[in-house]
């Protein structure tokens, strides 16, 4: 039986200020498939759940149309929708056991819907239920109990047999795995593909990405009552398109992300819809969404814009202000102006040489808004070459550089400096960075003065001691006036992230922000210019050698060989399982697990062929003559005639 | 920053005594002319006299009171070593700071013609054109200038290529300064110690050719010049006059070159930071 909701918006009115729960969110579910929801809490997503059940409160209004096989149910009258409920849908609801009424045994809390629709008379309700009860992995001795002696496991499976327990064709859950155990979600998650595979329709409101993920076909994600992004199931970890998805997927503890959670920056609450005045018309009207520390003022959002756009990491000025429309690209939908995550970065085949050394070979790389990128490989392999070729800091030999969708050369031949302003560096040695005559003051105003790009009304001192505030730095007068040489090797970095971060760019590129730091500063260091990174929605270039510290803050890796990206992909998956010989190397040499890196050198290294050959284990003919061209290998790309597989891993 | 380097300069025996000579050098210049017991050019006294209570330094062989003219000599001397070693300094570090940055065919141009100018000895042009045209000291010092500065811009040209590839210099640039503000920030401070040892080296050089031209006589005679003075004492030197006639001026000249380098020393170990805690 097929489920649809088209269009629907529900208001929750407050006095004068209503809250905006749910706007024109439109979902279908065909029979034997199942749609997650997933959003931030104050989404809108347990009022969808609820809107469907008919159980909306009485201070709401609903627009829009809910329909089970085509007939409308959001209009039907409190006893026709009650034949419908458990009926045809069945909602499990969040928070388990408080849904439970506490004076009755569970065995007849199951059964009573049976006996209430006189379906069957109390001994026949009471068998079916402990049957519903025994399928759901209920034992025996707990049939008889009160909700209070069970646990939390055990309460969701009471609830969802007694979701069952009519066989609806519809079945919405709320949170079902919210406060379970790992064990208990396998468990949970086993009875939802049953239920899909049995042909209902299933409607998962879950927070829980992996879930989702692996048990829905469609996921929808909700942010402040709007759909931003619908997607294919499969492409909610690793391909999503709009920039609140990859952010909500960044935030998810994952077995398998290595990196340290990130969080999206900033904070919503929830929309409120203003009326002021007795007229019902559009102009006194105004939409704000509501966030911490922020007056009734301060959160008015222009009526038209993007909702996301006050915590989004590529938003422009057109995001305020336009309307954004649900835009199909492929099998994805979403609600986004720059058409979802947008390329902040993008070289095609630029190399380098500096005399007649090769730095470079023709390499691509893109990066995308708002995420941080690693390079790593061993030294001289041109990870700073390629760096500052990003930072504009050098030129290229030949390929192109595009930066904010503008040819990067051409830009900078015009107009360097406001290239110079977007893009903020942090270099591997912090205290020749800043000049030794510079006082801290004078250091972290520099790129202020270069840019006389001081608003009226806020003075110097004021951005200086902002952005010293924001790296955790005294602003303190005194300190203001010290010298590099009198500052220790922490604080320097801080005030050289400090000046890089004072012209407020998009794009960070640190060579080796930290390497001339001991591991507790440097522990701290990247701490703060990971939050800053989040806080900030700042896009990140970060080049390190040390393969444990990019397994620890990058999203997407790139490994370099000989002035070649030779595997770029997720972290986590180049990392768990690299593809490339070079980049396992890399890593067992990390674990300790490599005894001679280096053998002795041999002719084949000056071979046309792949630039790993001297050192290659699994050398085949091919690999001497021809070099390897980029492929793609599930998530990741290799340039590698034999790419490792995972049994290729082991067995070698 | 001023109030501690003034407190800490102080204390600095270098700079001590080549202030306090600078001191009783700049007064003489300033205010000594007017205060001269006598016209240096009056020819009425008796030639070739020993001090005496009314003539400190006695007269010399044209009847005129060596005091007198030892006070004019050295503010011309002075002059003249201060105006070449200024110009020579100016011209330099541009010349040095332009090559250095912006490098490329105009740093080629510019290092040919220091080349050049190099290869050909100063104390010659020098004669030669004082002998040849007679021109005034000042046309002199500015052609001395126009010799001297090769070196001072080799110098700054070389620290500037290293300073380029220094970092902050490039973060500066990448931040987007300008050529200007690059030189005038991060360029021109940094090398402070090297205009003091050129403004320095240039003085001291100039204040020699003069003497040197004077002593050959290659000045007008009647400008008063410590050079001349020691040519005309060295003619006499047969006689007892070496210590009222011959050395004053031979201590002056020492004295004024001593203070350079004094001032220059101290001011380059305080000037730079770095220097600071290390030369203590």
């Amino acid at each position: 039986m097929s489920f649809e909701i088209k269009q629907l918006s529900v208001i929750y009115k407050d006095g004068s200020h209503s809250i905006q729960a749910l706007e024109e969110v439109t979902i279908a579910i065909a029979p034997g498939k199942c749609l997650a929801l997933v959003g931030e809490s104050g989404s809108g997503k347990t009022t969808l759940g609820k809107a469907c059940m008919g159980l909306l409160p009485s201070n709401s209004a609903k627009e829009g149309e809910i329909s089970v096989n085509g007939r409308r149910i959001d209009n039907l009258k409190e006893s026709a929708l009650n034949e419908i409920r458990w009926d045809k849908i069945a909602m499990v609801f969040q928070n388990g056991a408080v849904n439970l009424n506490p004076v009755h045994r569970i065995i007849d809390q199951v059964a009573e819907p049976l006996i209430q629709r006189r379906l069957s008379g109390r001994v026949e309700a009471n068998l079916k239920a402990k049957e519903a009860l025994k399928q759901m992995g209920v034992t025996e001795e707990h049939l008889y109990r009160y909700p209070h002696k069970l646990s939390g496991g055990q309460t969701q499976r009471v609830l969802l047999a007694m979701a069952m327990i009519l066989d609806p064709e519809i079945i919405i859950l709320d949170e079902p795995t919210a406060s379970l155990d790992a064990l208990s979600k396998v468990f949970v998650s086993g009875v939802i593909a049953q239920f899909k595979s049995v042909g209902k329709a299933v409607l998962l409101i879950t927070h829980d990405l992996e879930m989702a993920a692996g048990l829905a076909d469609t996921v929808s994600v909700l942010y402040l009552g709007q759909v931003l992004e619908t997607l294919p199931a499969n492409d909610l970890l690793f391909k999503p398109l709009h920039p609140y998805t990859l952010a909500l997927g960044r935030s998810y503890p994952t077995m398998t992300t290595a990196r340290d959670l990130g969080g999206i920056k900033g904070d919503a609450f929830y929309r409120l819809v203003h009326q002021h005045g007795r007229h019902d018309q559009d102009k006194y009207k105004h939409t704000h969404i509501q966030i911490p520390d922020s007056s009734h003022k301060d959160g008015h959002a222009p009526p038209a814009g993007c909702l996301f756009q006050s915590r989004c990491t590529q938003a422009i000025d057109r995001c305020k202000n336009e309307k954004v429309f649900l835009n199909e690209i492929g099998d994805h939908s979403i609600r986004c102006l720059r058409n979802g995550i947008a390329d902040i970065l993008e070289l095609k085949c630029v190399s380098k040489r500096y005399g007649d050394v090769i730095a470079l070979q023709p390499t691509d790389l893109t990066l995308k808004c708002g995420e941080v990128f690693c390079l790593v490989g061993e030294t001289g392999s041109g990870k700073t070459t390629l760096a500052m070729i990003s930072a504009g800091m050098r030129n290229q030999d030949s390929g192109t550089r595009t930066f904010e969708a503008r040819d990067m050369d051409q830009w900078a031949k015009r107009e360097y400096r406001s290239i110079a302003r977007r893009i903020g560096v942090i270099y591997q040695n912090p205290a020749e960075s800043i000049s030794p005559r510079f006082s801290v003051f004078e250091a972290v105003a520099e790129p202020l003065k270069i840019h006389k790009t001081i608003r009226t009304g806020e003075s110097i001192e004021n951005r200086v001691s902002r952005v010293l505030a924001q790296v955790r730095l005294s602003t303190d007068p005194l300190f203001l006036k010290r010298y590099p040489h009198e500052l220790n090797m922490g604080a320097i970095q801080r005030v050289c992230i400090a000046r890089a971060l004072i012209l407020k760019p998009s794009l960070l590129v640190a060579d080796e922000p930290t390497s001339s730091l001991d591991p507790s500063v440097q522990a701290k260091v990247l701490k703060l210019l990971l939050d800053l990174q989040i806080e900030l929605g700042l896009t990140m270039l970060f080049i390190t050698h040390n393969i444990g510290l990019a397994r620890k803050i990058g999203d997407r890796i790139g490994v370099m060989l000989a002035g070649r990206l030779v595997e770029v992909g997720p972290a986590n998956m180049v990392l768990s399982a690299p593809r490339h010989p070079y980049t396992r190397l890399l890593i067992d040499s990390v674990r300790g697990l490599v005894k001679n890196p280096f053998k002795p050198g041999s002719e084949l290294a000056k071979s046309a062929g792949c630039p790993f050959v001297p050192r290659c284990p699994r050398l085949k003919d091919i690999c001497c003559k021809t070099p390897p061209e980029m492929v793609n290998v599930d998530h990741c790309q290799v340039r590698c005639h034999f790419p490792l597989t995972i049994d290729r891993l082991y067995e070698s | 920053m001023n109030a501690d380097l003034r407190r800490y300069i102080f204390q600095d025996t270098w700079f001590l005594t080549g202030f306090s000579l600078a001191i009783v050098f700049a007064v003489t210049v300033l205010a000594g002319p007017p205060l001269v017991p006598f016209d240096p050019w009056d020819m009425s006294f008796t030639p070739i006299s020993p001090p005496s209570a009314e003539h400190f330094l006695g007269i010399n062989d044209g009847g005129q009171d060596i005091f007198s003219e030892l006070i004019f000599a050295i503010r011309n001397t002075v002059t003249f070593g201060l105006v070449s070693g200024l110009v020579a300094l100016g011209v330099g570090v541009i010349i040095g700071l332009v090559a250095g940055w912006l490098g490329g065919f105009l740093d080629m141009i510019l290092m040919r013609l220091a080349d050049v100018l190099l290869a050909i000895p100063a104390i010659m042009i020098l004669i030669l054109t004082a002998a040849l045209f007679r021109p005034s000291p000042f046309v002199l010092s500015l052609i001395l200038s126009g010799l001297m500065w090769p070196t001072i811009s080799k110098a700054i040209r070389a620290q500037t290529l290293t300073l380029r590839e220094s970092l902050h210099v490039k973060a500066a640039a990448q931040i987007g300064g300008s050529n200007w503000y690059i030189i005038r920030r991060h360029l021109m401070p940094e090398m402070f110690p090297l205009y003091l040892i050129g403004l320095a080296a240039k003085t001291r050089m100039a204040m020699f050719m003069e003497a040197s031209l004077a002593f050959l006589g290659l000045f007008d005679p009647s400008r008063k010049s410590l050079g001349m003075m020691i040519g005309y004492a060295v003619k006499y030197y047969y006689m007892d006059i070496w210590w009222n006639w011959l050395l004053p001026p031979i201590v002056c000249l020492s004295l004024l070159i001593m203070t350079v380098t004094f001032l220059a020393i101290s001011l380059e170990k305080v000037l730079d930071p770095r220097l600071k805690d290390a030369l203590g």
